[in-house]
């Protein structure tokens, strides 16, 4: 049964839901963003209570702020920059949305930026066009102005290990799209807490595969597994990674195929595991939507494909 | 999504690969559609958005869609309010039985002599399956009329085919005293719910309500070959009851015809009363039924001997020739023939294979007993009367009747969905062996969990799915061992805290399972959501029951941005009602100290604004002094203070401070001076002539103060 719960304005060309589900943010060709909301939780239907021009160019991507740092959303504009606006009430004016940093950028796109939380601190993965990857460091967790680099290493899909709890924040998986081989494979990165740094811990690609160009990739949460599952899209299509939760004596963690999916036939546009890190839901340029499963005995298929119609 | 969909939940089971079903996602845009975005929302909820390429024309101002679609593939026969009730009620039943397990199992880990497998066991299971059936019956008001029509056989009870299954379980895995006599319960299965079976395809039920219609508007009953044809498909299946109470509408019955048809009626009532005596093998029979019951084999089969043979010696009797009436003579006969267990007649008169099947029961083999030669019969009555259309009851029976339990999950996850299979495994394990073994072993392929927990956490997604149905999920979840914690913190965490009522039942969900951390995190995002959204009271209440001392630090340090700068009332209100709420914490003592007393000496300075007289102004001197000369006082914060006093130290009146205290001051003047050199000083936010207007002030009340004290 399916319900339309929102309606768009015209040129919006992405959006994205808050964690809850609670709020949907789009951006459009023509700069603006949009915030819908609903009246109360259990309504389903969400109306567009603002509308504003946060930028001269379009709006490639937004990306909601995680919730421990209040209501805020990253924009990635056509330009290269990187907008961080926030909805909060400041000294005597009422509740509005402001920008609150941006990541000028000159040279570089960036291409795609993701946020992962730990106990003390936000911080956020941006992956640019000349192929480096910064992770910026939000220095106080109640104002979203002040970002420091903390790092910068060269390696634009991004996917946070999901995990709450101690181990929250400290590794995430990242592939490049890009025509310089090397750049390609996604890696598993985790922070290094003795040397205060990012080190790759596991490569997702078979030898043979390394040089293919990541569509897309996405971390499933683990609500108990003995390991980590991490699916990776490329053009040999969508492939389902099983990462060993302990490291090796070589400090790298141990990782294993399970399978791969026939995928959309071209490129993968998005995927997202839902809340059990059990389905797989995701669409591609085939303008199809489609769940994966793995069945009793671990081997994995396409349960269930949407097809829109008018 | 489209009604084929019948009940398929999303829910892997170990069949062979399928080709996935598609279904289309209306949104109603017009075409060209761009791209398409994903997220799920609430437990099984996906959310796809639409986007349409931006094109020129202006006619269209949308420019895409969000579409929320729901995979829980419930089919339409149960309302969502039906269903909601269904999952409210089921919660105690289940949550009863899991702490009664639990207590056996303590209890068998201590003497080894209780067995889980006992009589009081069984008595629990089996008050489980009555308290969920219960549940599963339509809401009819079963109106008993004072006259009963004459004319009206079927009452229209309206079942359900959750309970037909529900059901349908119970009898084979719960119920130990139905499992002596499985074939008659059966028989009673088919009497409750064969109109199920009308929807896909002919069954006896449809033709008796077919023929009900017409009893109305017909005259002579007894000449209608409907009126034989349906009571004696009715005798087929059993329901006796009914056959007799159709005989008695013959015409011959009538007073008036009494008298002409005197072999006729007797030859009726003597077919009525061979049926009302049939031997069945039961305990015993509901009021109202018909036939005679016997409990032990010896019994039965005396009796049956006897009642066959009265039939035959009515078969063989001359009075047939005497009966007037062809379709009487005919009818009756055939009836007697489908009592005397003549297959072809009961392969023509019943519809479907489960009506054949109950009919060999009746009167070809009454003595069948054991799962397997029940199994056996069933095939052959498959290949009987093949199955136009299966039915998800059908498919069930098989699969029980095989004791394959891997058909009867498919079957039930397929059929009736992840409710069902997650309180049906309760029932399936208490009554199989092979059921408790398969669903209770750990599948390395699952991540390590059971089949059993599987199905709970892939129901509790289901629960979590509907935002009036996500606060029984953690009951569910508490059960499943290994990942059932896990998946309930990601529940939680995903509720949203702007709505009060909603925070607080979530907070109470975590105090209740002992989920501090997860508790922790929603406080810390409830502080951070009103803190940002300008109830700062709020905020830091919230943070503060998370503990969350990075975010309170902060907190106070943004409160000394406050320090020296004028501020309007209402600001400083809110300012002094925050320093109430951070409280005096031993960790950030030192400067929360501070601003207690600085907010101690700032109301002081306001009093004096408000026109009082010189003892407020003297006492905001002491204050004064005391702050200045506290070394909690941050240096930083001395040119703001003295700043603030200015017109404490410009007092006309007279001067406010002695010499001690004038030079106690002039001398912090000094020591600021100096300490401004180094590098590292912060310099406070003040005008530039802040230093040189407190100098002389103070260098002004020396020397008035020391003319005073001359």
């Amino acid at each position: 049964m399916d319900k339309a719960v929102a309606t768009l304005d015209k040129g919006t060309t992405c959006s994205s839901w808050n964690y809850c589900g609670q709020r949907l943010a789009t951006g459009s060709t023509d700069g603006t963003l949009s915030i819908f909301d609903s009246p109360d939780p259990s309504s389903s239907s969400f109306t567009c209570n603002l509308k504003t021009k946060v930028h001269a160019g379009a709006i490639l991507k937004v990306v909601w702020v995680p919730p421990e740092f209040g209501d805020a959303v990253a924009c990635i504009c056509s330009d290269g920059s990187l907008l961080l606006w926030e909805e909060i009430v400041e000294d005597a004016q009422p509740l509005q949305w402001k920008l609150c940093k941006s990541f000028e950028s000159t040279s570089t796109q960036v291409l795609d930026v993701q946020f992962g939380v730990s106990s003390t601190s936000l911080k956020l993965v941006a992956a640019y066009s000349d192929g480096h990857v910064k992770v910026y460091e939000l220095l106080d967790p109640l104002i979203l102005k002040n970002w420091q680099l903390q790092a910068s290493c060269i390696s634009a899909s991004i996917s946070w290990n999901p995990q709450k709890g101690e181990n929250q924040g400290s590794s995430f998986v990242l592939g490049f799209n890009s025509d310089t081989p090397q750049l390609n494979s996604s890696k598993v990165w985790e922070f290094d807490e003795a040397h205060n740094r990012w080190l790759p811990v596991a490569e997702l690609a078979l030898p043979e595969d390394r040089s293919d160009e990541v569509y897309a990739v996405a971390w499933a949460l683990n609500i108990g597994r003995p390991y980590e599952v991490i699916a990776v899209a490329t053009q040999k299509g969508i492939a389902i990674w099983h990462v060993g939760a302990n490291p090796e004596l070589d400090g790298r963690l141990s990782v294993e195929k399970v399978a791969l999916l026939s995928g959309h036939g071209g490129e993968v546009w998005q995927m997202e595991w839902d809340m059990s890190g059990t389905t797989l839901a995701t669409t591609g340029s085939d303008g199809m939507v489609r769940l994966w499963q793995s069945n009793l005995n671990g081997v994995w298929d396409e349960q269930a494909a949407f097809q829109p119609t008018a | 999504m489209s009604g084929e969909n019948q009940g398929g939940a999303i829910v892997p089971y170990s069949e062979e690969a399928k080709k996935p079903v598609v279904y289309p996602l209306r949104h109603g845009l017009k075409p060209p559609i761009s791209r398409l975005g994903i997220s799920w929302s609430r437990g099984n909820s996906l959310r796809v958005t639409v986007f349409r390429q931006p094109s020129e024309d202006s006619e269209n101002e949308v420019g895409g869609k969000a579409v929320e679609v729901r995979l829980d593939g419930r089919d339409g026969e149960i309302s969502d309010a039906q269903w909601r009730r269904i999952a409210y009620g089921s919660v105690s039943p289940f949550a009863l039985l899991q702490s009664r397990k639990n207590s056996f199992a303590s209890l068998s880990k201590i003497s080894s002599t209780t067995s889980p497998f006992d009589a009081e066991w069984w008595e629990y299971v089996l008050e489980y399956s009555k308290d969920i059936s219960s549940l599963l019956g339509n809401q009819t008001s079963t109106t008993q009329s004072l006259i009963e029509d004459p004319k009206e056989v079927l009452k229209d009870p309206e079942p359900s085919n959750l309970k037909a299954a529900w059901e349908l379980m119970e009898s084979f895995y719960a119920d130990k005293l139905s499992q002596a006599w499985l074939p008659e319960r059966l028989v009673d299965w088919l009497a409750d719910y064969d109109s199920l079976f009308s929807s896909t395809q002919e069954t006896v039920h449809s033709k008796l309500v077919d023929f009900q219609k017409d009893l109305v508007s017909l005259q002579v009953i007894e000449d209608e070959p409907k009126y034989w044809e349906v009571m004696s498909s009715a005798l087929a299946v059993g329901w006796l009851d009914i056959v007799v109470k159709l005989l008695r509408l013959h015409g011959s019955y009538q007073l008036d015809q009494l008298g002409n048809r005197e072999t006729e009626n007797g030859l009726v009532e003597a077919v009525a009363v061979l049926i009302s005596k049939m031997p069945r093998m039961r305990p015993e029979l509901e009021a109202g039924k018909l036939g005679e019951c016997f409990k032990a084999k010896p019994d039965f089969m005396k009796a049956w001997e006897k009642w066959r043979a009265q039939i035959a010696k009515l078969e063989c009797s001359t009075f047939w020739i005497q009966c007037a009436h062809r379709q009487t003579q005919e009818g009756l006969r055939n009836m007697l023939q489908i009592m005397l267990g003549n297959t072809n007649n009961l392969c023509t008169l019943t519809c479907h294979w489960m009506e054949l099947y109950i009919a060999h029961f009746l009167y070809i083999r009454p003595f069948t007993v054991g799962l397997e030669s029940m199994y056996g019969l069933a095939q052959k009555c498959i290949q009987l009367k093949p199955m136009a259309a299966s039915h998800r009851l059908m498919g069930l029976l098989i699969g029980i009747l095989g004791e394959n339990i891997e058909v009867v999950l498919a079957e039930c996850s397929k059929g009736f969905g992840p409710w069902m299979v997650t309180h049906a495994i309760e029932v399936l394990t208490a009554g199989s062996h092979q059921a408790d073994t398969l669903l209770h072993e750990e599948r390395d392929n699952l991540g390590g969990i059971s089949m059993e927990e599987l199905h709970r956490l892939v129901y509790a997604q289901v629960l979590s799915s509907h935002p009036l149905t996500w606060q029984i999920a953690p009951i569910y979840l508490t059960s499943c061992i290994k990942q059932g914690m896990g998946l309930l913190e990601m529940l939680l965490y995903k509720q949203p805290v702007d709505h009060n009522q909603l925070l607080l039942k979530n907070l109470e969900i975590c105090r209740l399972y002992e989920l501090d951390s997860v508790s922790s995190n929603i406080m810390k995002i409830a502080g951070m959501y009103n803190w940002k959204h300008g109830k700062k009271g709020s905020g830091v209440y919230w943070l503060q029951q998370a503990r969350d001392e990075a975010r309170l630090n902060r907190i106070a340090q943004q409160m000394f941005d406050s320090v020296g700068r004028s501020i309007s009332d209402e600001n400083f209100r809110q300012w002094e009602g925050l320093i109430q709420l951070l409280g005096s914490e031993p960790k950030t003592a030192g400067g929360l100290e501070f601003l207690h007393n600085y907010r101690d000496f700032k109301k002081s300075l306001l009093q004096i604004r408000d026109g009082k007289t010189t003892d407020a102004a003297r006492q905001a001197v002491e204050s004064l002094i005391s702050l200045m000369k506290n070394p909690c006082t941050p240096q930083r914060f001395w040119l703001p203070l003295l700043h603030d006093s200015l017109k404490l130290l410009n007092w006309e009146e007279r001067p406010l401070l002695n010499v001690l205290q004038t030079n106690l001051l002039l001398n912090k003047l000094q020591e600021l001076s100096i300490a401004r050199l180094r590098p590292d000083f912060i310099e406070a936010d003040l005008p530039p002539h802040a230093l040189s207007s407190v100098r002389l002030a103070l260098a002004t009340n020396l020397g008035r103060t020391t003319l005073e004290e001359q």
